[in-house]
């Protein structure tokens, strides 16, 4: 019944070679109907009733969620909560995954990435922001030292930059091992100097981002 | 006669209708609801001003609030504490009470006013603040957190505030007069009516108004406070993951972004950048752990005079708040 066509049929940068068999016609999707077709999203699971009779629909819309409403990581041992929470979450999941899936949705058309419906429940976490890493502790006293003089010596070769990529840390381990507080003064006052050639404009649109980003912890 | 006689109050109107105002019964004398309204600055006897009174009212809206606040949000950082506490009886907070109460003041204290008008020595426009309001000494010269936990008052004030009687003959704002009356009001019905009309009354004129606690907060490395609250309560370290996003390139992007320890989200937090979002995210989850309410809490005044104690639960205490 489907009409849709995956994503690699769609595409026609790699050609097949010539061959000699009869020329067949093919269906692309560029028609308006099939377009518009494609654009049919499926009811949202909880509009459409399971039962004849008049239910309750609860469908909130997408909203922060409230900061009064605890996870069940940080509810103590001994709070009721946890098994109800625990037997919802394993009720919904399996709700979820028994709703069947439109046939336009189905995996393989273009409609089941999911930028134009809501995700679907999976085990899989979202992306990290950044790649979660195991801390190492794997610099001894000896190779601290070695930073601390390599940091004495020439603070403007041996960056801390330069220090991290040398013994594979952070730089802010650098930071704390070996301060440098000459170097930390001299570019404090070369900042102090190039934010003193800053025009009215400037200096007050980077006031104002400071100023929005104290909002970030209060208003959250 | 610096205020007027006990014997008029029977006959005033005002006193009558605020006592209906606020529900009180009849057994609660009128000459008693005038005496509140007689600060120290009116006058100085402490046989017939307030300042008995507001202190012994004082103390149990002070007990009254800490330990509700205390039981149902067993986790508060004590600076959040001090500050609910604050928003819910103290004196601004107060003062606003009794304008909604509909009292009004007495341009000029004496024997001949009405007793149902609130009586105290104005501050001319003009007159600087008088010594005894200003700055008091501080408590101690070296204030630390431990100190102004233990040993100041219930909102954790730098410095002490001036006592009722230091007040005799001083001229105050109108602020600091009608807190007065009201933690009296408190006192006179604990000494009157006796202690659970007085819990009734707080729960329905204090505790009922609105107090949006996870306002409260002000974090400024809430994603270092979050992951040694991790460490420390031994779960997962937090990772933030991209929930999803649009218009990345645009002008107004917007992106949500979930703080995860291990299978489990914490929180929740949406920014025009990755870092406001992560930044907003961890700080949700901090609020997340911090308004922690447990579902059934029995507060310890609940059982006074009670002889059944089975009905009493222990609160939880928390180990405190992150430290970093």
């Amino acid at each position: 019944m489907s009409t849709c066509k995956s994503a690699a049929r769609i595409s026609t940068a790699v050609r097949p070679p010539p061959s000699l068999l009869p020329r067949t016609q093919i269906r692309h999707e560029s028609t308006t109907r099939r377009h518009k077709k494609l654009l049919t999203v499926q009811q949202a699971p909880s509009y459409a009733p399971t039962r004849p009779e008049p239910t309750l629909i609860f469908n909130p819309p997408s909203s922060a969620p409230s900061a009064y409403h605890t996870p069940l990581k940080f509810l103590p041992a001994n709070d009721k909560r946890r098994a109800l929470y625990a037997s919802f979450l394993s009720t919904s999941t399996a709700r979820a995954h028994a709703t069947a899936t439109s046939p336009v949705a189905a995996p393989g058309t273009p409609l089941s990435t999911n930028s134009l419906l809501p995700p679907r429940p999976s085990a899989s976490l979202p992306p990290p922001l950044r790649q979660p890493y195991e801390k190492k502790y794997h610099l001894t006293d000896v190779e601290i030292k070695e930073i601390q003089r390599l940091r004495k010596e020439d603070p403007e070769r041996w960056t801390r930059v330069r220090l991290a990529e040398k013994f594979g840390c952070s730089q802010f381990f650098v930071g704390m091992v070996a301060k440098n507080e000459e170097k930390a003064a001299k570019v404090s006052r070369e900042h102090e100097r190039s934010r003193a050639r800053w025009g009215e404009r400037r200096r007050e649109a980077r006031h104002e981002r400071e100023r929005r980003k104290e909002l970030w912890g209060r208003d959250a | 006669m610096p205020s007027p006689h006990p014997y008029e109050a029977n006959q005033s109107i005002k006193l009558s209708a605020l006592r209906a105002r606020l529900s009180l019964p009849q057994r609660f004398p009128l000459q008693t609801l005038a005496r509140t309204l007689v600060h120290p600055s009116a006058d100085p006897d402490p046989a017939f001003n307030n300042a008995s009174l507001s202190i012994l009212g004082g103390n149990l809206l002070s007990y009254y609030t800490s330990e509700h606040l205390l039981c149902n949000y067993p986790r508060l950082p004590i600076e959040v504490v001090f500050a609910a506490t604050e928003a819910y009886v103290g004196p601004r907070a107060l003062a606003i009470v009794a304008s909604e109460w509909g009292i009004e003041a007495a341009a000029e204290p004496g024997g001949e006013v009405e007793p149902g008008l609130l009586q105290f020595k104005r501050l001319k426009p003009g007159e600087g603040i008088p010594a005894a309001l200003r700055k008091q000494v501080p408590w101690k010269w070296n204030v630390t957190q431990t100190h102004r936990i233990v040993a100041t008052d219930e909102f954790g004030s730098r410095n002490a505030p001036p006592t009722p009687q230091s007040l005799a003959n001083v001229p105050v704002p109108m602020e600091e007069a009608a807190q007065s009356f009201v933690r009296a009001l408190v006192g006179s019905l604990h000494l009157h009516l006796g202690a659970p009309l007085v819990k009734r009354f707080f729960k329905s004129h204090f505790l009922s108004r609105h107090l949006e606690i996870s306002d409260m907060f002000d974090f400024r490395t809430p994603t270092r406070d979050l992951s040694r609250l991790c460490a420390r309560e031994g779960f997962e370290a937090p990772v933030a993951r991209l929930i999803s996003e649009t218009g990345r390139l645009s002008r107004h992007p917007v992106f949500v972004v979930g703080i995860y320890s291990g299978k489990d989200k914490l929180g929740e937090g949406a920014g025009a950048s990755l870092e406001e979002a992560r930044f907003r995210a961890a700080a949700a989850s901090l609020k997340a752990w911090y308004l922690y309410r447990p579902l059934d809490v029995t507060v310890p005044s609940s059982m006074e005079g009670e002889l059944d104690t089975t009905k009493w639960k222990p609160n939880m205490i928390d180990c405190g708040e992150v430290i970093v």
